[in-house]
């Protein structure tokens, strides 16, 4: 036993990348997604910025108002990188299956301060084990995520870290600093400081270290949100907490996790955060589970 | 990267020996109960701050034993001890098999999806359409809920935890 045990660690640490070291539920698609928006948006060629006009024409989402978006403005862009994710993992081809993760995502949804969006949900075609949310109202999971859940308040929980990330604006908010930070480097490095390499460094690893903090401290608070969103619509609030404390059990070398242990904080150190969120509060109990309704694909 | 490999090495080690008595610190007061459910009968009491081995885990709940009694809590009601609290101590956990559950899942053979693949992806206007397709509305989903005996109770948010010394963020 112990030394199958060592047998396995060796394995899984001679094939763990040594930068794999962390773990997202929620955003761990979210990287590539808003380097995917970056291109969207037009920022790929420092020269662009200077030429608005000439990507207004080819680019719907050139003349968004990134100090303060509208609602609008949210939802277009929302669209825009969901439906570049759907272009690489498309829906999963079955309408009930689909039908029954809006009904408890919209339920769920219905408890948070943002009812009215227009909230859509999907599993995807992936047996990734993932999660992901884009502004305005667009979450997705993979069918590698749905099928590891093993009743409806799982799933409310996972929707309901998802819907979190929505209603804080979280992606949002990265974009903007991403796309304001991009516009005051560019004048700062044409007019002010040419040549002078130091202010750029600093804008450059001042955005990054922002960019970053944000995001762990994000992720935190989309779980506690997530477990008060489902117990709210009365499941069982431990649904969140239970998909985490089966994801430990996963080896972190297997390919399904590689992109999620690539960018965020192990499940690990999310239960023990939500163990010391959730220390004093002593209303967290009953709730349903619902196992008997989760739509178990074939 | 060598030396990251070889310190890594190290803590696995380490890690590994404390999986044959894996402790943690109970966060709350809490029942213990015979098996991991809500309504099973009770076995103890779980006092916030004592200290408490981990025997195995079952969905959200953890065999525990206490000074003085033994049984099943609630997976957030104890604060497993990671060792040295860094990153790298959730990652070798899962290796060892936390919590002393040895279950280290065999890999899936899952290649998974790429940053290239995402970063490469086309805009589906026809896949974008068919998901707002199966939206519900408001008014939907309630009476979804209803079949289900849901009912919304009023809760606040959790505040964010007060970090102690040596408490992982």
């Amino acid at each position: 036993m112990k030394k199958h045990t060592y047998a396995c660690l060796l394995i899984a640490l001679l094939s763990l990348p040594p930068q794999a070291m962390a773990f997202d539920l929620g955003g761990a698609l979210k990287d590539a997604v808003e380097k995917n928006a970056g291109d969207l948006i037009g920022n790929k060629n420092p020269d662009e910025a200077s030429t608005p006009q000439a990507k207004t024409e080819n680019n719907p989402l050139a003349d968004i108002n990134w100090k303060s978006p509208t609602q609008a403005e949210e939802i277009k862009l929302g669209r825009e990188i969901t439906g570049n994710l759907l272009g690489a993992a498309p829906l999963v081809k079955n309408a009930a299956l689909q039908q029954y993760v809006n009904r408890v995502g919209r339920w769920v949804a219905s408890q948070s301060e943002r009812p009215d969006l227009p909230w859509h949900f999907g599993v995807i075609e992936s047996e990734d084990i993932n999660a992901f949310a884009a502004p305005g109202g667009y979450v997705l999971l993979t069918r590698g995520l749905y099928q590891r859940l093993q009743n409806e308040a799982q799933l409310a929980g996972v929707l309901g870290h998802e819907i979190a990330h929505v209603v804080q604006k979280h992606q949002l908010k990265v974009l903007q600093k991403q796309q304001l930070l991009s516009l005051g480097a560019g004048l700062l490095s044409g007019k002010v400081a040419k040549g002078n390499q130091t202010i750029e460094k600093v804008i450059g690893s001042g955005a990054e270290i922002s960019a970053r903090s944000l995001d762990k401290s994000a992720e935190y608070e989309a779980d506690r949100m997530g477990l008060i969103l489902a117990a709210r619509a009365g499941y069982d609030p431990y649904g969140l907490a239970e998909v985490l404390s089966g994801l430990e059990d996963i080896s972190p070398s297997d390919g399904s996790i590689a992109l999620l242990f690539k960018t965020h904080p192990a499940p690990e150190e999310r239960l023990t955060a939500l163990g010391a969120a959730t220390a004093n509060s002593n209303n967290l109990t009953g709730g349903k589970t619902l196992e008997n309704r989760l739509l178990r694909l074939p | 990267m060598r030396y990251s490999l070889t310190a890594m090495l190290a803590a696995a080690l380490l890690a590994s020996t404390l999986a044959q008595a894996d402790s943690g610190t109970a966060l709350k007061n809490d029942t213990l109960r015979k098996e991991p459910y809500n309504d099973a009968k009770t076995s103890g009491k779980l006092v916030r701050g004592e200290k408490v081995d981990i025997l195995g885990k079952q969905g959200a709940w953890l065999n525990i034993k206490t000074k003085s009694a033994s049984g099943w809590v609630r997976l957030l009601s104890v604060k497993r001890a990671t060792g040295t609290g860094n990153q790298a101590a959730g990652v070798l956990s899962v290796a060892s098999g936390r919590a002393g559950t040895g279950q280290v899942v065999a890999t899936t053979g899952v290649r998974g999806l790429t940053e290239d693949e995402l970063k490469q992806a086309q805009f589906s206007e026809s896949e974008i359409q068919l998901m707002e397709s199966y939206s519900v509305s408001a008014a939907d989903s309630t009476k979804f809920a209803k079949a289900g005996g849901l009912k919304v109770i009023k809760l606040g948010y959790l505040p964010k935890p007060v970090a102690t010394q040596g408490d992982n963020p």
